[in-house]
């Protein structure tokens, strides 16, 4: 029982129409409890992977092969329907921009309660004191003002702490967040971080957590999934990562992140020859089977 | 910071006040006199009196008292013709409008939203439809159907259904790359009810803006059918066939033609000024 992963990905192949291959036989588990990291370059896929959780991919994707296991339930074998609810019971999103998560034109108020009503079946009042209470935990004061507010009206590190609230509400199995500090400045970054992790320990929700800065990776996550082109590179504990990266990828990531590279180097984004060269390589490799 | 954001374009909207409540009253003001015509119109639109004929306007020498706008060159009275005609411009105008309205909308949103197959077969048609020149379609197809009020308003809503779908097509593709859109998904939405209850309020300001502007053209269309006697039966009083009559009588009768045109030129600019300004009372965003 104990160690029956929350999320449990076996060999997720997931295809573009026309037949490009934008994950192949991505592995990954996260546990309860845990924080997984997904880290990666921009269209390595990292958010490919989390929409095939949720079951938001586009309609001119699809996930062609393997499992995804969310709490024992076999996603891919469900119809759309049946899919669609039993992960709106597990599982939320904390999405990257705060600017376009929340419908410009609904106040905050029903975005929040809306969900928890109609999904997991609470009563109004229910909803609404829960609303109230994360609100409160996230450190919104004026609970009553900003549920009665446009989105417009707050500030982006407001409207991320109302999104967290917002997925944390229903008090899922899994959350996914996608690089949910990328749009915000640096100051309201860490706030934002330090949340999300208090909210995550205090719960013991399980989280995928995609990012591709190593220094946030070593705040939040006690594992790791390195993703490159749509593959696993590496899949290892943080610490070990940090201590011992196994694949010159993952290394050159590390180097690139200020903070965690040598203090006596300085700062080197990851070589553009190492990124074409593990391109080439993988062309090879498909172009052999 | 937020706070001056906030407040520069609400300061900016009440400079405009006087662009949305001018053409407001225009509208309301011909709305009314449609709706009662036949209590505030002076004389009988259609009663034709040859010692009357081409009085000039109440300012002017030699009119007769009751003859506002004059008389044109069968002695009709042309203002009561005009507030008749307001009837015509106004039911072709706001039902034409509502239904292109509803037409396009519906197809726009869903190939923008469903995309794909539906996407497809939706833009073809509205390429192809596009590369007929309007004007000589709708001449063409009230030729076909027969004149008529509801030729005028079909031969409306088959040309510029066009306009909705391209508009709203193109701002659903845009919501529907939104956040919030795969939030509500994960939220156990279903397609359809998203694209009602999470993108169809986003496009809402854009459809109302287009409504108005589209009912300025469906009143010029229909001025333009009418011109070319292509309208409704050529007894009604129409703005258009009353320009139509006074441009052979424009040099000793301007007033024919000129009111007319006046009464036109101002609802097509009013409701295009309209339209705008709807867009920013409903969009909470812009307010
Ligand atoms: N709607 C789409 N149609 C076709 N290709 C897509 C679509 N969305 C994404 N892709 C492709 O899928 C790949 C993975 O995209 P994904 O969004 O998962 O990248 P990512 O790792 O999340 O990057 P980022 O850090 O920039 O968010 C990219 O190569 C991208 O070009
Ligand atoms: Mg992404």
């Amino acid at each position: 029982m104990t160690d029956r992963p929350t999320l449990d990905i076996l060999q997720l192949t997931v295809t573009l129409r026309g037949g490009r291959k934008l994950l192949r036989d991505v592995s990954l588990k996260v546990q309860p409890g845990e924080v997984r990291a997904l880290v990666g370059e921009s269209g390595a896929g990292k958010s490919m992977i989390g929409k095939a959780v949720l079951g938001i991919l586009p309609p001119n994707i699809k996930p062609t092969e393997g499992e995804i296991l969310l709490d024992t339930h076999h996603l891919n074998a469900m119809t759309p329907v049946t899919r669609r609810r039993t992960v709106s019971k597990i599982a939320s999103l904390i999405p990257q921009d705060p600017l376009t998560a929340l419908n410009p034109v609904r106040k905050i108020g029903p975005q929040i309660v809306d969900p928890l009503i109609h999904i997991h079946g609470w009563s109004r009042d229910k909803a609404r004191e829960r609303a109230r209470e994360l609100l409160d935990r996230v450190q919104i004061r004026n609970t009553d003002r900003v549920l009665q507010s446009y989105p417009h009206e707050l500030s982006g590190g407001m409207r991320q702490r109302v999104l967290i609230a917002s997925a944390f509400a229903p008090s899922p199995r899994l959350i996914v967040a996608d690089e949910p500090t990328t749009a915000l400045d640096v100051t309201v970054q860490k706030q934002i971080l330090r949340l999300i992790r208090e909210l995550q320990q205090e719960t013991g929700t399980a989280v995928l957590f995609v990012t591709h800065d190593m220094g946030v990776v070593a705040k939040i996550s006690q594992r790791v999934s390195v993703l490159f082109a749509g593959r696993v590179m590496e899949d290892a504990a943080t610490e070990d990562v940090f201590r011992n990266p196994q694949h010159p990828y993952t290394e050159a990531l590390i180097a690139a992140t200020p903070s965690y590279s040598d203090l006596n180097r300085s700062f080197s984004p990851v070589p553009p020859a190492l990124i074409a060269d593990l391109h080439a390589k993988i062309a090879a490799e498909e172009a052999a089977s | 910071m937020a706070d001056t954001t906030l407040t520069a374009p609400r300061s900016r909207n009440r400079g405009l006040n006087l662009r949305f409540w001018l053409p407001l009253f225009w509208v309301v003001l011909l709305i009314l006199a449609a709706v009662f015509a036949p209590w505030v119109a002076p004389r009988d639109p259609l009663a034709q009196d040859l010692f009357l004929e081409r009085l000039p306007p109440f300012f002017m020498k030699g009119t007769e008292p009751g003859y506002w706008l004059g008389t044109d060159s069968l002695g009709r009275d042309v203002l009561s013709r005009m507030i008749y005609g307001a009837r015509i411009a106004l039911i072709v105008s706001f039902t034409a409008a509502t239904l292109t309205c509803i037409f396009g909308s519906v197809l726009g949103l869903v190939a923008g939203y469903f995309g794909g197959w539906w996407d497809t077969v939706i833009s073809r048609l509205v390429d192809i439809w596009m590369s007929f020149p309007p004007v000589l379609f709708a001449v063409l197809l009230v030729a076909v159907m027969g004149t008529g009020l509801w030729s005028v308003i079909a031969a409306i809503v088959l040309i510029d259904w066009t306009r909705f779908a391209r508009v709203i097509r193109a701002e659903t593709l845009v919501q529907a790359r939104m956040d919030y859109v795969d939030s509500a998904r994960i939220g156990g939405a279903r397609r359809i009810s998203t694209l009602v209850s999470e993108i169809l309020p986003n496009v809402l300001p854009s459809i109302i803006a287009l409504l108005t502007l589209e009912m300025g053209i469906a009143v010029i269309v229909e001025a333009i059918l009418s011109f070319v006697n292509l309208s409704i039966s050529s007894d009604d009083p129409t703005w258009g066939s009353m320009i139509a009559e006074g441009r052979g009588a424009i040099y000793f009768a301007w007033w024919v033609l000129l009111f007319p045109l006046i009464a036109l030129f101002l609802t097509v600019l009013s409701f295009s000024q309209l339209g705008e300004g709807m867009k920013q009372r409903f969009d909470p965003v812009l307010q």
